[in-house]
């Protein structure tokens, strides 16, 4: 790695011709980056007026907005950290200050009357932008230094902060440009919460190398796809199994596959993006039968990207090979270590006593707890996760993810979580679609997936949820994963009830 | 115009559910979420698709109108001042 990339970009005014668009239902800005960077400076000029210097920590709890991006880029320009806050799963509020060491807290929610003084509305930041830059020059980073702490999406608990160092956050960006060499003429769209760190390297990458970024939000993304005419999607399995149905009954009403696709997504699609969670198989087979390449890549917040399908080595059912600056090793056990040249970190900062030793090894290796495995030419297979292992008590061991993909991608639901509450057999809670429950759908779907399993595999019962799984609901994560524990806890009396759900026969 | 937009809005939603119910059984009171477990990803696929549909612009929404639009006869009403006026 020979430049650093926050360096160079907080440093260095652009001269491309890259811009940033932010927009939603009812709404687009778009700002030539060099704007953009001018406004960044300003900002960081006015908060260094406020008070705010290297080695502060801002906290952001907003949904996206441009004012998200300059706090973000200002803050890389003051020496300061961010802190990003995931809008409706925190309050602006004293606790959340304290907690965190925030010097100040920018929001977009209502300020409580409480509110402490460092609280304050994220609009200010657009006046901001507007002040003196009064001389202003930017801090330099080193390599070990964290630009910002990032929170797992908590499928258990409080969630765990994580400090990411700029030697990461270059090393990610330089690899990821390797496979695909974004360029003038892309443009990125994301909509997934800027508080996670992986959506802002878009905007260090266009910063970088000149291409365009859009900024929207997942109510709005699909209202603005079309109009957009983005290159590249960045999106979760979720989003894409979603566009899928879609696309799918556009077909069916007689539209060709392309065309279909081409309607939602626009027609300038170069690839699409996915990862933080598996993808359906199904779902992948599908892009590439209406034209759409889309990548498949694996890893953590606490390994950042470390496997990646593209276009120049690409293995169906893979996650791909190791990124530059990344090594894959499974372990004794069939887990998936992650050892990185330059690691997120070493520790969390904020987690319960215990978790930084489960999960960071010496040497940069993170213990992953996804069981995988390496075929001959280095793309890495995920199994599962090693806590969604169960041991019968003939010591069978059984990993239950394939079994849930079996079943969600018998298309009768939308989601699969399989516990094994008992030594009985599996039970699955599922999550319905949108619309009536077909429960005799569903039960025909679980005597397909019980005959293509072995014994010990086969559910039992199946407790159909009384509503999607959703964001909003709890439970499912910002990138749309399902927090098994929190659905185990929704539906423990019936879980635990031999009789409730719908039985196999 | 508003009968062709009640069926438009009923005829889309159909399409949008899963098994894709008579539009006639669809009620225009019902929580689009309670009811019909319309997600927020699958509601602005329906809003984008029924705008397409009647000819409407999306662009005279906001998200705010969108969290606003909580069953079918909500999106309708929403939509009405916007539909044009046939000649």
């Amino acid at each position: 790695m020979t430049v650093s990339i926050i360096n160079r970009i907080i440093t260095e005014r652009p001269t491309h011709d890259g811009s940033l668009t932010v927009t939603g239902l009812g709404h687009r800005t778009t700002v030539p980056l060099s704007a953009f960077h001018d406004r960044a400076r300003a900002v960081a000029a006015a908060l260094g007026r406020r008070g705010i210097g290297a080695g502060d920590r801002i906290g952001i709890l907003s949904a996206n907005r441009l004012e998200w991006v300059l706090l973000d880029i200002a803050a890389l320009m003051l020496g300061a950290q961010t802190a990003g806050f995931e809008p409706g799963k925190f309050s602006p509020d004293a606790d959340l200050v304290e907690r965190y060491g925030l010097d100040a807290l920018y929001t977009d929610a209502r300020l409580p009357d409480d509110a402490p003084s460092g609280v304050l509305s994220i609009s200010a930041v657009a006046d901001y932008a507007e002040e003196d830059t009064d001389g202003f020059e930017p801090e330099q980073w080193a390599a070990t230094q964290c630009t910002t702490v990032k929170f797992t999406s908590g499928s258990t608990g409080v969630p765990k902060g994580l400090e990411a160092t700029v030697g990461s956050i270059d090393s990610s960006l330089h690899a990821v440009q390797s496979l695909f060499a974004h360029r003038p003429g892309d443009d990125i769209l994301t909509f997934l919460p800027l508080s996670l760190l992986q959506q802002r390297y878009w905007l260090y990458s266009a910063l970088y190398w000149g291409h365009d970024i859009t900024i929207t939000t997942y109510q709005s993304v699909f209202a603005v796809l079309p109009s957009v005419r983005p290159t590249v999607v960045m999106g979760v399995p979720a989003f894409f199994d979603t566009a899928k149905r879609h696309i799918e009954g556009v077909i069916a009403g007689g539209v060709e596959p392309a065309e279909a696709a081409a309607e939602l997504f626009g027609d300038r699609i170069r690839y699409l993006w996915t990862g933080s969670a598996p993808a359906d198989p199904a779902t992948l087979g599908f892009y590439g039968e209406v034209g759409l390449a889309i990548f498949e890549g694996y890893g953590l917040n606490e390994t950042c990207i470390a496997t990646k399908n593209h276009p120049g080595a690409h293995r169906e059912g893979s996650v791909g090979r190791a990124l530059p600056g990344k090594e894959i090793v499974i372990d004794d056990e069939g887990i998936v270590c992650v050892r990185s040249d330059h690691p997120v970190n070493t520790a969390y900062t904020y987690a319960a006593s215990g978790d930084s030793e489960r999960m960071f090894r010496p040497g940069g290796i993170v213990r992953t707890g996804d069981l995988g495995r390496l075929d001959e030419d280095g793309f890495l297979y995920i199994l599962g996760r090693s806590d969604d292992v169960i041991v019968l008590d003939n010591a069978k061991k059984i990993i239950v993810r394939p079994i849930e993909t079996r079943f969600r991608d018998t298309g009768a639901v939308a989601e699969c979580v399989a516990y094994h509450p008992s030594q009985a057999g599996l039970v699955a809670v599922v999550s319905p679609h949108p619309g009536p429950v077909d429960t005799a759908a569903i039960g025909e779907a679980l005597a397909a997936v019980n005959a293509a399993s072995e014994r010990d595999e086969r559910i039992i019962r199946v407790i159909v949820a009384d509503e999607p799984f959703t964001v909003e609901g709890g439970l499912l994560t910002s990138q749309f994963k399902p927090i098994r524990k929190r659905i185990a806890d929704r539906y423990r009396d019936r879980l635990d009830n031999p009789k409730a759900g719908i039985l196999v026969h | 115009m508003s009968t062709d937009l009640d069926a438009l809005a009923r005829q889309t939603l159909s399409r949008v559910l899963r098994d894709h119910p008579d539009p006639a059984s669809l009620d225009l009171g019902e929580n689009l979420v309670e009811t019909y477990g319309i997600t927020s990803l699958n509601k602005v696929l329906f809003l984008t698709s029924l705008c397409r549909a009647a000819d409407i612009g999306l662009d005279n929404f906001t998200e705010d109108d969108l969290a606003g639009m909580r069953t079918l006869g909500n999106v309708v009403d929403a939509l009405r001042p916007h539909a044009p006026v046939k000649g």
